[in-house]
């Protein structure tokens, strides 16, 4: 029907899994990769824009209330001053604002205070929720590309990649870069208002600005050695820290064990030695951190000590009014700010640098599998014949299948059997196109594999895989894994085919009961049970079975040896077995080793032969296997 | 009150550092003095500046004095609570660890080791907090009073007077804001958790999923945690966003009335301009603490919460109390007597000991049997006392267990639990853990004797080889036999087996059960087994149902019987069907 066409081979050997693993560290600050988020924020680009008008307005009403204090009401209205300062306006306006309201001026000037202070808090609150709803949606839509991205990754893929480390990229990577945008957002909400107040104060006295400027550096330089001495510290901190709780988690999970080796007293003994590790390193950096707190805010003090002392000295050459140097004072807390901030922000920007990289990694992470360009629709119903024609395969570089031919007939049982690492498990991974393959032709019902698309290939066949993977939810919808196709009768029939009913249905919430994450409430038995129940529910034309291995316990082996029989009947199916009892009911067994086929035939035949099969079998292979 | 109870629960913890924090709380009220004089010589520069008065040595000289003596202060002040608090956390944890140390199985069928881990990080974290930072709600209710107002009183007694009216609320509006900020970002923090668990979740399932083609569903899903978590988040910054706009306009009120009075007043002559300026920053000064009140009362309510939590474990007594008597400690032969003995469980109706009797001599093995929850765990579990018997059921040696030291006894009696625990150490470690100093030929030959040697000589670190998470993964068999030669290493007395080849194959079985049986020609054992090829090498065989014997014999003496064993025999040798296998193993 087709022709075996050559696909392009992913190579796994040149992809650097490390950097999956590797830990947080911190990276410098990446211009490129910000413009790369920004295209996520670009749908929300108006409201951010919005975002940017309003923190404007915001830190301009910012500004002008203390000049209505100092300028307006100390220098025009006590001391009779008509200041010759940038203003924005405020003295006409408050000459505008008397005579209109025909107030006295001095409550003329409270009004006009109390409309600036509304004024300020109605633009902040909206300059924040405008960035805030742009920054969330941009975020929550990189966050969900980055899930599909990688919830359609390979086999390959996660054979070589920590879940847990995959898990953070969506998790607390995303998280970093929600603080660095709230970072941001705080640093611009000071920095803003400074470069306002900056202009003002540098039009009144260019000397005793810069002279308060002075203090930045100053700032600046303590705040980067306060940071270089705490790093470490921090550091120390939090791995005692994550070593105390990593030590009362073990011990309290072995804590049978501890108590039947008399091991309290030594274990209290191990703790209380982190413990005070932990202690020493906290109080360390306690020091730190309250020298280096008070004098952060010590420096307003001193500024305003500075302003007096230089600025009264320009008051009595009457270079500066005295609303001039009060309005100087005012300005002090809009001057600091922005370094204490920064200071309190770098590290989160670092990280979230970091955080960004390894994201944008792991989106740009192609690995796939390839599907046709124009994928063959497979009939309603398939036979169900499979044919491997000379697979090979290799793995990480080393070949595991070296040349696999075989048929197998539609409705047939064929039970896998092989030591470990002999490619039974590969063989059956391909049948599903788990991995793509360099070499030889795989045929279902007559057409080429490589030419199905893979999600409707996997339609058709069933996977049971050793590990029955629990989702949170009900029974029932473990069972029917969100097809809409799968009604609750559906779901029942077949989890009454496979022997789990009785069982389901003797909870006091029979279908609705939740499953806990990791099936807690479950038994291994009970778990492969509704395993081969989520199967049959789908119905696939072809059943793949790695049958778990002895751990299983021995109760409800039987049942599941049953059930395993209704589930094969009148379905080709492919069984990895480990049990006596499964490869007894086969029609076929297939013996694999070392990546070849070396046998091949009914019970009678292979014991006959006395090949491997016969090896295996007097060694009671079904519990060798196991390990 | 609950104040009151909060800080008898807290008040404990902080005792012994009583004069230090006194001593950290004293230096706030002082630097609080040397903070209120900077505005005060501040009006005074004006004042003189204004009167034309061109000498500011005294205010700028003084202003820098205040700094550096409110710096040393400070610094003290907030170093004297960090400590406080720390060196409490410290004395919680350890006596957290010591209290759950003596808990078992009682406790931990009813709290989980998660809950206690919150306890241990979380809520020892929030009363070392509190004790931390909690000073600053004396810095409002007392020294805002104390020191703001009689500066502001001393320059204009009207003005101040008249900013009182407002304070109330704006402390009110605090507390109320942190209440909802606390609602919502525990709201936030559940949707990130829930995030965070519908990912592990999904892609731990993730070959599931795609060998079922699911994976347009679980996004879709997927995409709803995501919305809910952006919800959230949304929620929490609003409230985040009109607290910060709205504490400040409140605030606002003082200085406008500052502005409109205090500003009537200096135009009639009756105060000072430089008094005039000195009035806002300490109303700021005053009102600034309040930012955080609200806080600081939320972390203080939960504080209350958390000791009470740790006051619970904290006052527990220990589930199994060592009523030995140390006068004999001569090694134990291994006779074990159970006369008539009854069990259940705290939290359960169910007997699940039905009044066993049941004699040992000293040097036999015993295999156990019976349907899942027949009581087979337990028996064991009261051998060790892991399970508190009732005294004059239990006897060892004749003496009843309980007049032996509890770590007499359990040095004597090794049981091996059913589930393979070890722990994230080396090898070496893990199967020394009785005994650390132990001698490396006995280690190996535990190894040997638990058919470990191979799995241990498999990796290329030998005994060093650390297992667990951050080492290698053991499969369930290679678990077993490890735990199993843990046990076995104790040479002990009596050795308790509670189904601990559950995971390794037959063969491997037998050679583990030749050696064990060599090994300890002259030592009891009990194990604990669904396997007849396991139970026929015992010197006897007990079958338990319902928490009662109802069998016992050899194995040829049950075969010849024809009950429950003789019929498992039948099953486990020719593979029956389901339905008969069904009944005969669960209860």
């Amino acid at each position: 029907m087709s022709s075996p066409t050559p696909l392009p081979a992913v190579t796994p050997a040149t992809r650097d899994y490390s950097a999956f693993d590797a830990e947080l560290t911190g990276a410098a600050l990446n211009m490129k990769l910000l413009r790369r988020l920004m295209r996520w924020m670009k749908p929300y680009r108006i409201t951010f824009a919005a975002s940017a008008v309003l923190i404007l307005i915001m830190s301009a009403l910012q500004v002008l209330m203390p000049i209505v204090i100092s300028l307006v009401v100390i220098d025009g209205l006590f001391l009779g001053h008509q200041s010759e300062r940038p203003d924005f306006g405020m003295q006409e306006f408050h000459a505008w604002m008397t005579s209109l309201t025909g107030l006295p001026p001095l409550l003329a000037a409270c009004a006009i205070y109390a409309l600036l202070q509304l004024g300020w808090a109605f633009t902040g609150h909206w300059h924040r929720m405008t960035l805030i709803t742009s920054v969330i949606n941009g975020l929550r839509d990189l966050r969900l590309d980055l899930f599909r991205h990688l919830e359609t990754r390979p086999f390959s893929f996660y054979d070589r990649v920590a879940v847990g480390r995959v898990m953070t990229r969506v998790t607390n990577d995303i998280e970093a870069l929600y603080e660095l945008l709230r970072g941001v957002g705080t640093l611009v909400g000071e920095f803003v208002p400074f470069f306002v107040a900056l202009t003002v104060m540098l039009a009144m006295s260019v000397e005793l600005t810069l002279m308060l400027l002075l203090a930045l550096p100053i700032m600046g330089g303590v705040t980067w050695l306060f940071r270089r001495a705490t790093s470490q510290l921090f550091r120390l901190v939090r791995m005692t820290l994550s070593a105390l709780n990593q030590n009362m988690h073990e011990n309290l999970a072995g804590l049978q064990v501890v108590q039947l080796s008399v091991r309290e007293e030594h274990n209290l003994e191990r703790y209380d030695r982190i413990n005070r590790e932990n202690r020493d390193h906290e109080m360390r950096s306690a020091r730190l951190e309250t020298l280096y707190g008070a004098f952060t805010d010590s420096m307003a003090h001193i500024a305003i000590g500075v302003v007096i002392w230089y600025g009264g000295g320009e008051v009595i050459q009457s270079q500066l009014s005295i609303g001039e140097m009060i309005l100087f004072t005012q300005f002090i807390g809009m001057l600091f700010n922005p370094i204490v901030v920064l200071g309190e922000q770098t590290n989160i920007l670092f990280r979230a640098m970091a955080s960004g990289e390894r994201i944008f990694q792991a989106l740009d992470w192609d690995e796939k599998i390839h599907e046709p360009q124009n994928p063959v629709t497979l009939p309603a119903r398939l036979q169900g014949e499979i044919e491997f024609r000379n697979v090979h395969f290799a793995y990480h570089n080393i070949p595991v299948l070296k040349g696999i031919s075989l048929t197998v007939r539609p409705g047939e049982k064929l039970a896998i059997v092989g030591p470990t690492g002999s490619g039974k498990s590969t063989l059956i991974r391909l049948l599903s196109r788990f991995y793509d393959f360099e070499d030889g032709i795989i045929f279902l019902d007559g057409v080429d594999l490589n030419h199905i698309h893979t999600r409707d290939l996997r339609r058709r066949i069933g996977v049971v895989l050793q590990d029955f993977h629990i989702f949170s939810g009900t029974i029932y919808e473990n069972i029917a894994l969100g097809s809409p196709d799968i009604t609750r009768e559906r779901a029942e029939a077949a989890a009454r085919t496979v022997n789990v009913h009785g069982f389901i249905s003797a909870l006091p919430k029979g279908y609705d009961t939740p499953l806990s994450e990791r099936g807690q409430n479950l038994s291994q038995g009970q778990r492969q049970l509704l395993a081969f129940a989520r199967v049959l529910a789908a119905d696939p034309e072809i059943l793949i079975l790695d049958e778990a291995t002895a751990s299983i316990d021995t109760e409800t082996e039987l049942l599941i040896q049953d059930a395993l029989r209704k589930l094969t009947a009148g379905r080709t199916s492919i069984l990895i077995a480990h049990r006596l009892q499964t490869i007894q009911e086969a029609n076929r067994i297939l013996v694999i080793e070392d990546g070849y086929v070396k046998e091949l035939g009914n019970r009678q035949e292979l014991l006959g032969s006395d090949g491997l099969y016969a090896t295996l079998y007097r060694l009671q292979f079904q519990e060798t296997a196991a390990e | 009150m609950k104040v009151l109870e909060t800080l008898r629960h807290i008040g404990p913890f902080v005792r012994p550092y009583r004069l230090r924090l006194a001593g950290g709380i004293g230096a706030f009220g002082l630097s609080r003095v040397f903070e209120a004089l900077v505005p005060f010589l501040l009006a005074m520069g004006i004042n003189r500046l204004s009167e034309g008065n061109h000498d500011l040595l005294l205010p700028v000289a003084g202003i820098f004095g205040a700094v550096v003596c409110r710096y040393i202060v400070v610094t003290y002040a907030r170093y004297s609570v960090r400590k406080v608090g720390q060196f409490a956390a410290y004395d919680l944890r350890r006596a957290l660890y010591a209290a759950l140390q003596k808990q078992g199985i009682h406790f931990f069928n009813n709290h989980s080791i998660g809950d206690m881990m919150t306890r241990a990080v979380a809520d020892i974290g929030l009363i070392q907090r509190f004790i931390a930072m909690g000073t600053i709600l004396i810095i409002i209710l007392i020294y805002a009073p104390l020191v703001g107002f009689s500066f502001m009183l001393y320059l204009s007694p009207e003005l101040t007077l008249l900013l009182i009216p407002p304070l109330p609320f704006v402390f009110m509006y605090a507390q109320r804001s942190a209440r909802e900020m606390g609602i919502t970002s525990e709201a936030m923090q559940e949707r990130l958790s829930d995030l965070g668990t519908h990912v592990q979740e999904n892609l731990s399932g993730i070959r599931t999923i795609q060998a079922m083609a699911q994976e347009d569903h679980e996004i879709k899903r997927f995409a709803n945690t995501n919305q809910k978590y952006a919800d959230a988040f949304y929620d929490q910054a609003r409230v985040n966003s009109l607290m910060t706009s709205w504490m400040p306009t409140l605030a606002a009120i003082c200085t406008i009335m500052i502005l409109g009075y205090g500003g009537s007043l200096v135009m009639n002559g009756e105060m000072k301009v430089g008094y005039f300026v000195a009035f806002f920053m300490y109303v700021n000064m005053i009102v600034q603490p309040f930012r955080v009140a609200g806080f600081i009362i939320n972390l203080f309510q939960r504080a209350g919460v958390a000791s009470r939590r740790l006051r619970e474990v904290l006052d527990l007594k220990p589930e199994i109390e060592d009523t030995g008597i140390e006068s004999q400690t001569a090694p134990i032969r291994g006779e074990i007597e159970i006369r008539d003995l009854h069990f259940r469980y705290s939290n359960d109706r169910h007997m699940v000991l039905n009044g066993i009797d049941l004699k040992i001599e000293a040097g036999s093995i015993i295999a156990i049997m019976g349907k899942v929850g027949s009581g087979k765990s337990t028996l064991l579990r009261q051998l060790a006392r892991l399970l508190d018997p009732e005294p004059g059921h239990v006897f060892i040696d004749g003496r009843d267990i309980r007049e032996y030291p509890l770590a007499v006894l359990r040095a004597q009696v090794a049981l091996v639990p059913q589930d393979p625990f070890l722990f994230g150490e080396p090898i070496h470690d893990n199967l020394t853990y009785d005994d650390p100093v132990r001698q490396v030929d006995a280690i190996w030959s535990a190894a040997e004797a638990a058919d470990l040697t191979e799995t241990i000589n498999s990796f290329p670190e030998r005994l060093k080889t650390l297992v667990g998470e951050r080492g290698v993964t053991l499969s369930g068999g290679q678990k077993q036999r490890a735990t199993l030669a843990r046990g076995l290493i104790r040479e002990a007395p009596v050795l308790l087996l509670d189904d601990c080849f559950s995971s390794v194959d037959t063969e491997t079985e037998e050679h583990i059960l030749d050696s064990l049986t060599r090994l300890r020609k002259d030592q009891t054992t009990l194990l604990v087994s669904h396997r007849v090829s396991t139970a026929r090498h015992a010197d006897r065989i007990v079958v338990l149902d319902d928490g009662r014997i109802v069998e016992s014999g050899t194995h040829a003496e049950l075969l010849r019987a024809g009950g429950w064993y003789a019929e498992l025999e039948r099953i486990q040798r020719e593979g029956a069907d389901a339905a008969d296998y069904e009944g005969l193993v669960t209860a």
